[in-house]
């Protein structure tokens, strides 16, 4: 019992495999010959594998598209009123609110069709202003997990992740680097209850994404958001956007050289 | 660079609002309140960017963000008058003692664990999960799904890593005998009184 009263703080850390081999050793030794012990310790491991195989639909609840826009705002409000410091207590943006501040005027010059069962956006009548905002934290979102992957692919292998991810048979544009643009890779985005293709590139190092929205129309626009531009384009029922910090004028000829290029 | 200059690099921006999904996540079993949580996360974003200059580049960004939600998290309850975690914390955890470690002495399984809960789904654990004490779900919470290390915990609970070992250690238990008794008795979850009446 004595022993068992020694070993009792040791089995957590026992099975998170956090003890030096010297005491782990010693915990295998009294496992041999106790089996309450053994019970106790094979109670705590069936709780973690349970929890660990579980893992995915335990963290299936995403953060709303509204709080990702607003996350992604707060950099720029946080360098400009640092010096002011305004008060906490009037809380920081409410999501919906800014929401609302993001959608002026240009609702009734986009257009949103949703054909058959492809369905991408919860909101369909948000504005252009608020579907670059998503994607422009979808872009910082993607590239970051790019750069923790460290992927790279080729052209061909983009070509055919669009193919089976989307029906979408397509070429990247060749010699990208006429428009000083290298390709990084490429990632179905979830969106709702659909997905959208990403399509990731580098502009003298820094990042340039390409979204292809299957499905949507909207018209044609340039779009300034979180520090952000998107360049907006359709072709027949896919909408092109193209999110970028780089200047405008070169955002609209990276636009334009994909959209010319891309087959 | 001064207080009121700073700038926050693109790399740090990104890497932290790749975290966003998580965070709520957090936000959200910290509040249990979606436009709470939402506040929070929020909050947690403004402090993060603007003390971006202390964080140590290499180190881990995901826990030092985690860090500074639950700090965020404390204070607000304080403010409120409530002081929920260190409140409630030790009567729960000497209620754990006797009622999950007495419970798991006396019935002793006859079955392996993992064969009993083998036919667990995710919303029978998710609900066993939720109806732990504050305490306990949020240390195995922070071990088991987040997998963040003892001393990650313990900065973030502002607790010793003792008893950031012995939360986890009496939570799994309380989980266990939680879905034990779901299984065994109704089928369904346990009502919330297994270890804390």
């Amino acid at each position: 019992m004595t022993d068992c009263q020694h070993f009792d703080p040791l089995v957590t850390p026992f099975i998170d495999g956090a003890l030096s081999d010297g005491e782990r050793q010693a915990v295998e030794r009294h496992l041999d010959l106790c089996p309450p012990c053994r019970a106790r310790v094979a109670v705590e491991q069936a709780v973690r594998d349970l929890l660990q195989a579980h893992k995915l639909a335990l963290n299936a609840p995403q953060a709303p598209m509204a709080l990702r826009a607003a996350c992604a705002g707060l950099n720029s409000r946080a360098t400009v009123d640092v010096a002011r410091r305004p008060t906490f207590a009037a809380g920081p943006v409410r999501a919906a609110a800014w929401a609302t501040r993001l959608a002026p005027l240009a609702l009734a010059a986009s257009l949103v069709l949703v054909v058959g069962g492809a369905f991408l956006y919860q909101a369909t009548d948000r504005s252009s202003h608020v579907m670059a905002a998503e994607l422009a934290a979808d872009h910082l979102k993607c590239l970051a997990m790019n750069v923790v992957l460290g992927a790279h692919q080729s052209p061909e292998a983009v070509e055919g992740a669009m193919a089976s991810g989307f029906g979408w048979r397509m070429r990247l544009p060749e010699n990208p680097s006429r428009a000083g643009l290298e390709l990084v890779g490429s990632r179905p985005c979830l969106y709702a209850e659909g997905k959208i293709a990403h399509i990731m590139y580098r502009h003298e190092g820094r990042p340039v994404s390409l979204f292809m929205l299957p499905e949507t129309v909207r018209t044609r626009e340039l779009v300034k958001v979180l520090g952000h531009e998107a360049a907006i384009w359709c072709v027949g029922r896919r909408t092109f956007v193209l999110v970028s910090r780089e200047p405008k004028g070169e955002v609209e000829r990276m636009a334009s050289f994909v959209q010319a290029a891309l087959r | 660079m001064g207080e009121g200059l700073h700038q926050v690099s693109p790399a740090f921006e990104a890497g932290a609002l790749a975290l966003v999904d998580s965070l709520y996540r957090a936000a959200l079993r910290l509040t249990r309140v979606p436009t709470d949580a939402e506040d929070l996360v929020q909050e947690t974003y403004l402090k993060a960017f603007r003390a971006a200059g202390r964080f140590e580049p290499g180190t881990n960004l995901r826990a030092w963000l985690f860090t500074i939600l639950h700090n965020t998290a404390r204070n607000r309850a304080r403010d409120r008058g409530r002081d929920t975690v260190d409140v409630d914390s030790e009567v729960v955890e000497r209620a754990a003692d006797t009622r999950a470690f007495g419970a798991g002495r006396s019935g002793t399984p006859e079955t392996p664990e993992t064969l009993l809960l083998r036919d667990t789904m995710a919303p029978e654990l998710q609900a066993a999960v939720d109806a732990l004490p504050d305490a306990f779900r949020q240390a195995v919470w922070l071990r088991d799904v987040e997998e963040f290390s003892y001393a990650e915990i313990a900065a973030m609970l502002a607790i010793p890593v003792g008893t950031v070992m012995s939360r986890i250690s009496r939570g799994r238990r309380a989980l266990y005998e939680r879905l034990r008794s779901a299984q065994s008795v109704t089928g369904r979850p346990a009502p919330a009184g297994v270890i804390d009446d």
